[in-house]
């Protein structure tokens, strides 16, 4: 039987939802399995069948990791003390040389990213072969580079330091930051400078009164991108320093008795506490992100 | 006082030149129209003068001065471009005031000059709103005020109408008119509609291929264009151009085309034969009435009643038909026999390169 056309309009609306509520779960799950298990006591870790939402609900997973309680910990039904691996650096440590060498990296790529986009832009001060040859620069595979890198670096002394780091992840993010704030100032229409230009305005006027205003929310939206990539980056990070800087990804991977295998809950534990602070600064800027992903909020 | 003069200006982009070799002198107070097809260097011009564009060649002065090494704010200039241009995150007063901010006018005297322009532009209402929550219309008369405010010499207005709709292009139009009459500045204004440019300008410049073809007012243009191409540019409905043949007939010369041959005026009797092409507007073409020149008779294959004229069609298959003006509803029915009739002093001849035969 043919269906009117209300009945397709919903019956396809029906279709929608079903399918983006698949992908939703197979997003979500993970994270909900994070947080899950970053408040199982350890027995329900690994236990079968899973246990989705603990009603032994505990803090000792945080406290072990992010307070200066104890490695220790008691199982409650046989009284044996359990001893896990301590790494070798506090999570606090690793969540201060991310911040830094994160936030520091990011502000450097987006900054010196945005003003060759510009460049590139309104003087095409690169041709559309070096743009493209640019942003090949990230088909290269890292591993690649960490060879020849880590030769430089132990020569040049910047091997497990987070100036080393800071370079590293600026100029790979580079390319991303050019691409990016590239699309956002390509939507601010010339006209729009020349008029403030033939105002009066002096070049630095005119980018500072009329071009980043309308480019602000892409430029936020560019830096989140560039913070999320170089905040959980582990490859370099453990290559290229590991036993003086340790960044909260390297530190992450270092939960691992060598008796009782991977620890869950404290790994659990320490990914809630990576994952907040890009949320934070996702709530933070939203207003921004919601623009700057949607583009085109100029009108022509 | 402010002259502009443009002397021997030329660009070139690559191997493409959008302005070869141009002089034109620019009075204070004039309203000078660029007319043209789009890629006829109209808009390349009107760029050099501001500013925006540097030129291969040449010199472009403004009171005297030789201003090529000027940047656009310090040339005594205000602009208005096609797509307005207002900046989306200021409000419309904030967007006004831009230009004296920029020259440091004192705050109260700000105020006090965006109030008295929004009322030449009659925006007052639109102060507080932001572009967005303007119209087409609007938001060109409050870049209008954003220009004026200014008070520069010298207006450039680069097709500042073309992307409203007709009911208020014709507004505008007459905006920019009385505009020009109340500030006796100087305006020159970039379009490629001949109706603007015939209704605005004290002297319409005529270019294609980057060059001028004619320059003169309104009614020099249209009456006596040197071209065939500015004979077809100007006039709405547009002039009929009949290509056909000049043949030597005894002392006289005649024209033979595809459609119809007719005796040629006895002005035109030493001109060289050869092909070429007859021109008549469709307001000069007698229907009817024999006012003395040569006549033929065709069927009217169509009428476009207008209310006040009526335009008859004529040779309706060919690509350009041939047109005919007559005044008020006249009783011409279709498929009717008529005697169309070429008055003398009406009828043009251009050569097969274009050039007007005289």
């Amino acid at each position: 039987m043919a269906m009117t056309k209300s009945q397709r309009r919903i019956s396809y609306a029906a279709f929608r939802y079903l399918v983006l509520t698949f992908w939703l779960l197979v997003v979500a799950f993970p994270i909900f399995w994070m947080v899950s298990t970053s408040f199982k006591p350890d027995r329900e870790w690994f236990a079968w069948p899973p246990v989705y939402i603990s009603e032994n609900a505990t803090l000792q997973n945080y406290l072990a990791v992010w307070g200066d309680v104890t490695t220790h910990s008691v199982d409650e039904q046989t009284g044996e003390i359990k001893t896990y691996a301590q790494s070798l650096q506090r999570p606090w440590q690793a969540l201060g040389n991310s911040a830094l060498i994160s936030v520091i990296a990011t502000t450097l790529s987006v900054l010196f990213g945005s003003v060759l986009a510009y460049g590139v832009s309104r003087y095409q001060i690169l041709s559309e072969g070096r743009m493209f040859q640019l942003l090949m620069l990230r088909m290269v595979p890292p591993i690649v580079l960490v060879a020849p890198i880590s030769i430089w670096y132990s020569a040049l002394g910047l091997l497990d330091t987070i100036l080393g780091l800071v370079m590293l992840y600026f100029l790979t993010t580079l390319p991303y930051a050019v691409w990016m704030s590239k699309s956002f100032i390509d939507e601010v229409p010339r006209e729009m400078e020349q008029a403030a230009e033939i105002l009066g305005a002096s070049r630095w006027r005119t980018i500072w009164e009329v071009v980043l205003p309308l480019v602000r929310s892409g430029l936020v939206a560019t830096f989140l991108f560039i913070l999320i990539l170089t905040w959980s980056e582990y490859l370099l990070a453990l290559l290229l320093s590991k036993a003086q800087i340790v960044t909260l990804p390297v530190e992450l991977s270092k939960y691992q008795g060598s008796t009782e295998g991977r620890v869950y809950g404290r790994q659990a534990a320490l990914s809630v506490g990576i994952t907040l602070p890009l949320i934070v600064v996702g709530m933070i800027i939203r207003k921004h992100l919601a623009r700057g992903f949607s583009f085109g909020m100029v009108r022509r | 006082m402010s002259r502009i003069e443009l002397v021997d200006l030329r660009k070139e982009y690559g191997n493409v030149v959008a302005v070869k070799a141009m002089d034109l002198t620019i009075e204070d107070g004039e309203f000078i129209v660029f007319v043209g097809p789009s890629g006829c260097g109209k808009t390349t011009t009107l760029r050099m003068i501001a500013g925006f564009e540097d030129p291969t060649n040449g010199e472009i002065r403004i009171d005297g001065t030789v201003v090529n090494e000027k940047e656009p704010g310090d040339r005594d200039l205000g602009m208005v471009f096609q797509s307005h241009a207002l900046f989306p995150h200021k409000n419309v007063a904030d967007n006004i005031a831009f230009g004296l901010r920029m020259k440091k006018v004192p705050q109260d005297e700000q105020a006090a000059k965006v109030k008295e322009v929004s009322e030449l532009v009659r925006i007052t209402h639109l102060l507080g709103k932001m572009p967005a929550q303007c119209s087409g219309g609007e938001s060109q008369r409050i870049a209008l005020a954003r220009t004026l405010v200014t008070e520069p010499s010298n207006f450039l207005l680069d097709e500042p109408l073309s992307s409203l709709d007709a009911k208020l292009r014709r507004e505008l139009r007459a905006e920019c008119d009385r505009l020009h009459d109340e500030l006796q500045k100087t305006f020159i204004y970039v379009t490629h509609d001949q109706e603007e440019a015939m209704t605005l300008a004290d002297r319409i410049i005529v270019m294609n291929q980057g060059e001028i073809v004619q320059q003169g007012t309104p009614m020099e243009i249209y009456s006596d264009p040197v071209s065939y191409f500015v004979a077809d540019f100007f006039g709405n409905p547009a002039m009929n151009l009949i290509d056909g043949e000049f043949v030597k007939n005894g002392d006289s010369l005649e024209f033979k085309s595809a459609h119809f041959d007719i005796p040629l005026p006895a002005k035109f009797a030493n001109a060289t034969p050869g092909k070429g092409t007859l021109g008549i507007r469709p307001e000069n073409v007698g229907i009817g009435a024999n006012s003395g020149g040569a006549t033929i008779e065709r069927e009217v294959e169509l009428v476009e009643p207008l209310g006040k004229d009526t335009l008859l069609y004529f040779e309706t298959e060919e690509s350009r038909p041939f047109v005919a003006v007559v005044e008020g509803t006249e009783d011409v029915k279709r498929h009717a026999s008529v005697t169309i009739n070429f008055p003398d002093d009406a009828i043009f001849l251009f050569g097969a390169n274009g050039d007007r035969i005289r």
